[in-house]
């Protein structure tokens, strides 16, 4: 019989081979947000010690609104640092807002205590409006909103220290970078 | 403690299962019995160490010990102990674990019941078994590790999956699975022997056969009470929508009911070896396909719980299955070629032909079906879904001429078939059908699909009952046992055939029940304050009261549910609820389904108002579904009475060539 009928293994295995190589890393679920280009929502909202917070105190700034929850574990737990570093290190230069995703202020206070709270504002959502208006379809999410309050940039799932530069790259001025 | 055991016996089984697959390769190499017996107890051992360390596992759920990762994820304080027990395969690193310990035990049973048979066949079958079985526990070392501990420990676990939590049937279903999947690494592992030994004779046929069946069962089981579990818990009125981790469970299934059929032929009139080895191949690697496209989050599933870093470890162990064993084959094919008996174009023999042609059909198609999103992403980008239509119009057909094949095909004669038997044993039974469909046709059903597999279904049905009848008639005349006694002691001593035959009535009601159940399902969404009603298909729905409240077994979740009074058919009152986890991103759907013989009544709550009171309910009434959970039993109590045992299992091929001449004169009846 001929040697070429070796050639069937590399035949078979191969295409199927690429054809899931191609696939990692994709996530089938991250739907590209439709706000990216348009104005971010518009809102006022409680924050956890009691104060209000409205998208027009954050017109001028980059900003970036973060939906957690305390039972997110662990990707919310594994990216609050990074949100933690950004806030440190951008300073007046960037505005981080955490949301509570369906979580309870209480929850939400006692995994700041014992991750540490940063010191960036968490606002209330109750009923999920703002979630829905953002089309968060589950925490961690992340939307990154430029000075001019255009939506530039979405995180699906946690945020590393690589992820977080790129997106910051879209939103903030080249010179703060 | 008790996390340091669990991971203590991956290691342990780690070791034993590496230690087994040498000492059986060496074993084949010297002969050596004892290296075999040796061999053969570390699979033993690494079946127990495999236990051991399910059960730290299910110790440390129970305890709520979250100092372990995959507990902090999958538990909380307030989790129920028996959803605690199952939560074990709620996520990924628990169902590889369970995994372990299924596979291991599938092996330790098939060396421990032929530990004195195949002695050329087992080193080999045994290697194989013990390197995947390496593979499992390797993944439970490096990527997968079910015992990875957490810093600093949480006081609260997040809790297990939604949707595991809202349904019993999550215990049920799968194991099931994972005992249909891992036991078919058996047939796998028989056919690497067989190729590497060349003996491809009718004892390792008959082994391998026994061997696919009875993991076979299991897989379809599964599969049913997987379907059952999407009707019950999804909340959309039915049981099937081509996820692609149903088809990943459906791919196997095929390629090994396929197999199953074209073994009888090979076994009959020789041939078919490559074929046959390529079947049992193609199955074992579908079922690792099925688990990479489940596990490793390539695919948008219902199923795809987590993105991990197992995908990788997973094609690399399908690229060496598939390569290693298409490789063995490639060698092999020179001896492989050959040696059957050429088939008349109408016999049993060409119907198993068609059956396999068709088998292999719809797996291709499903398997196109499901890995073309894939496809079009890594070429063009685009992201494109494959649904049910496409399934549906490029499969049906198949499936209706399955049908067809299996009415005829068993009715055949080996050999080759003359026109008047065909037409003796045909003529009834086609009225029959003929009938049948019309009566349907006059009572509203207008599918033609569905009134075409009805009146196959019958024609089927009446060829089947006339062989059990004549068989049972001539019986009784030769030995002069009352007609039952006839067909009782004839159907067990053929127990593949007649078990073969109550396989095929339960398929049968299966297909007629989801023929009619998808042509004469009638529904409507409804907008109802308290107080008022709805019709449908008979029934009158009145919505009494909204209520929301947090559920008394678990206080994290809040039920907001719909209490309603229904009158018709079947009338009582049911609670149609949707469930805020909260460690879910959706409120998930806990619909009510009161289900009788003639058909469920199926109401699900999409939405309310809580201050109103107002729901809005889609409302089904679906015929006959439950007869697909009839069928789908009568499946596995036919499979199961087919792999039976024989009470003196080495007499077993001699009583069988014995009953073919008592057989033989039912032929000229």
């Amino acid at each position: 019989m001929s040697r070429l009928r070796w050639l069937i293994v590399p035949v078979v295995v191969l295409p199927l081979l690429w054809l899931f190589v191609s696939g990692f890393g994709r996530d089938p679920r991250a739907v590209a947000s439709p706000l990216i280009g348009r104005a971010a929502p518009e809102w006022s909202l409680t924050t956890l010690d009691g104060g209000t917070l409205t998208s027009d105190d954050l017109a001028g700034t980059p900003y970036v609104v973060n939906f957690w929850a305390s039972w997110c574990i662990p990707a919310c737990v594994d990216e609050h640092p990074v949100l933690a570093d950004a806030h440190d290190r951008h300073g007046d230069g960037l505005t981080i807002v955490g949301v509570l995703y369906q979580d309870d202020p209480t929850s939400a206070s006692a995994f700041l205590d014992r991750y540490g709270d940063a010191g960036y504002s968490h606002v209330t959502d109750p009923g999920g409006r703002l979630a829905i208006e953002f089309g968060v379809t589950g925490p961690p999410e992340t939307f990154f909103v430029d000075a001019d309050g255009i939506v530039r940039a979405k995180q699906f799932g946690p945020l590393s220290a690589e992820l977080m530069e790129t997106r910051l790259a879209s939103i903030l001025p080249a010179a703060r970078r | 403690m008790i996390p340091t055991i669990g991971h203590a016996s991956v290691l342990l089984g780690l070791g034993l299962t590496a230690y087994a697959v040498v000492a059986f390769v060496l074993s084949a190499r010297a002969r050596d019995d004892r290296l075999l017996v040796s061999a053969r107890r570390a699979v033993y051992g690494s079946f127990a160490a495999a236990a051991i360390g399910c059960a730290a596992m299910m110790i440390s759920l129970l305890t709520h010990d979250f100092s372990v990762l995959y507990v902090a994820e999958n538990n909380a304080t307030t989790t129920p102990p028996f959803i605690s027990v199952i939560s074990l395969w709620a996520a990924l690193e628990g169902s590889i674990l369970f995994w372990a310990l299924l596979a291991t035990g599938w092996a330790s049973l098939v060396l421990w019941r032929d530990r004195d048979r195949h002695r050329a066949l087992i080193p080999w079958a045994g290697a194989t078994l013990a390197a995947i079985n390496l593979f499992f526990f390797a993944v439970m070392i490096w990527p997968g590790n079910p015992f990875a501990l957490t810093a600093p420990v949480a006081s609260e676990g997040s809790g297990p999956n939604a949707l595991l939590q809202n349904h019993p049937f999550m215990a049920l279903h799968p194991p099931l699975l994972y005992l249909g999947y891992t036991g078919l690494a058996i047939p796998f592992a028989f056919g690497v022997a067989a190729l590497v030994t060349r003996r491809f004779d009718e004892e390792w046929l008959r082994t391998v056969r026994r061997w696919t069946l009875v993991p076979w069962i299991f897989l379809t089981l599964g599969i049913v009470a997987g379907a059952w579990w999407s009707y019950e818990v999804l909340g959309w009125g039915g049981y099937w929508a081509w996820d692609p981790v149903e088809n990943a469970a459906l791919l196997p299934w095929l390629t090994a009911t396929g197999f199953v059929h074209s073994a009888m032929v090979a076994e009959r009139r020789g041939g078919l070896k490559i074929w046959t080895a390529a079947l049992v191949i193609a199955t074992f690697v579908l079922t690792l396909v099925g688990t990479f496209l489940t596990r490793s989050g390539i695919v948008a599933s219902v199923h795809s719980f987590t993105q991990s870093a197992i995908g990788p470890w997973f094609l690399a162990a399908i690229v060496l299955a598939l390569g290693g064993a298409l490789s063995l084959l490639v060698w092999r094919l020179p001896v492989l070629v050959g040696g059957g008996r050429p088939s008349a174009t109408v016999s049993r023999e060409s119907a198993f032909l068609f059956n396999n042609v068709l088998f292999l059909g719809l797996t291709f198609a499903v398997l196109f079906g499901t890995l073309l999103p894939l496809l079009v992403a890594s070429t063009s980008g685009d992201t494109i879904s494959v649904g049910a239509p496409w399934f549906n119009t490029v499969t049906v057909p198949i499936f209706v001429a399955l049908l067809f094949l299996m009415g005829i095909g068993p009715a055949l004669p080996w050999g080759a078939a003359s026109w008047s038997t065909v037409s003796r044993r045909f003529t009834v039974p086609l009225f029959a059908a003929v009938i049948v469909a019309l009566a349907a046709l006059l009572l509203g059903l207008r599918e033609p699909i569905s009134l075409g597999t009805l009146g196959l279904a019958i024609f089927v049905g009446g060829v089947m009952l006339d062989e059990v009848v004549r068989g049972a008639r001539a019986r009784a005349g030769a030995t002069d046992e009352a007609p039952p006694t006839a067909a009782w002691r004839l159907a067990t001593r053929n127990r593949r055939r007649y078990g073969g035959y109550t396989v095929h009535l339960g398929v049968l009601v299966m297909a007629v029940a989801v023929a009619v159940s998808s042509g004469l399902a009638v529904d409507r969404t409804v907008t109802l304050s308290p107080g008022e009603s709805a019709e449908i298909g008979g029934y009158e729905v009145t919505h009494d009261r909204l209520v929301v409240e947090r559920l008394a077994s678990d206080p994290r979740v809040i039920e907001s549910r719909a209490e309603v009074t229904y009158r018709g058919a079947q009338s009582g009152t049911l609670g149609t609820a949707l469930r805020d986890y909260p460690n879910s991103q959706a409120a998930i759907a806990t619909p009510a389904v009161r289900t009788s013989l003639g058909e469920d009544l199926y109401v699900t709550l999409l939405a309310f108002d809580q201050a109103s009171g107002e729901v809005t309910l889609h409302l089904f009434v679906n015929p006959l579904v439950v007869w697909i959970w009839i069928g789908g039993a009568i499946v596995g109590i036919g499979a199961g009475f087919a792999a039976w045992p024989e009470r003196r299992a080495r007499a077993a091929p001699i009583t069988e060539r014995a009953a073919r001449p008592a057989a033989a004169p039912v032929e000229g009846l």
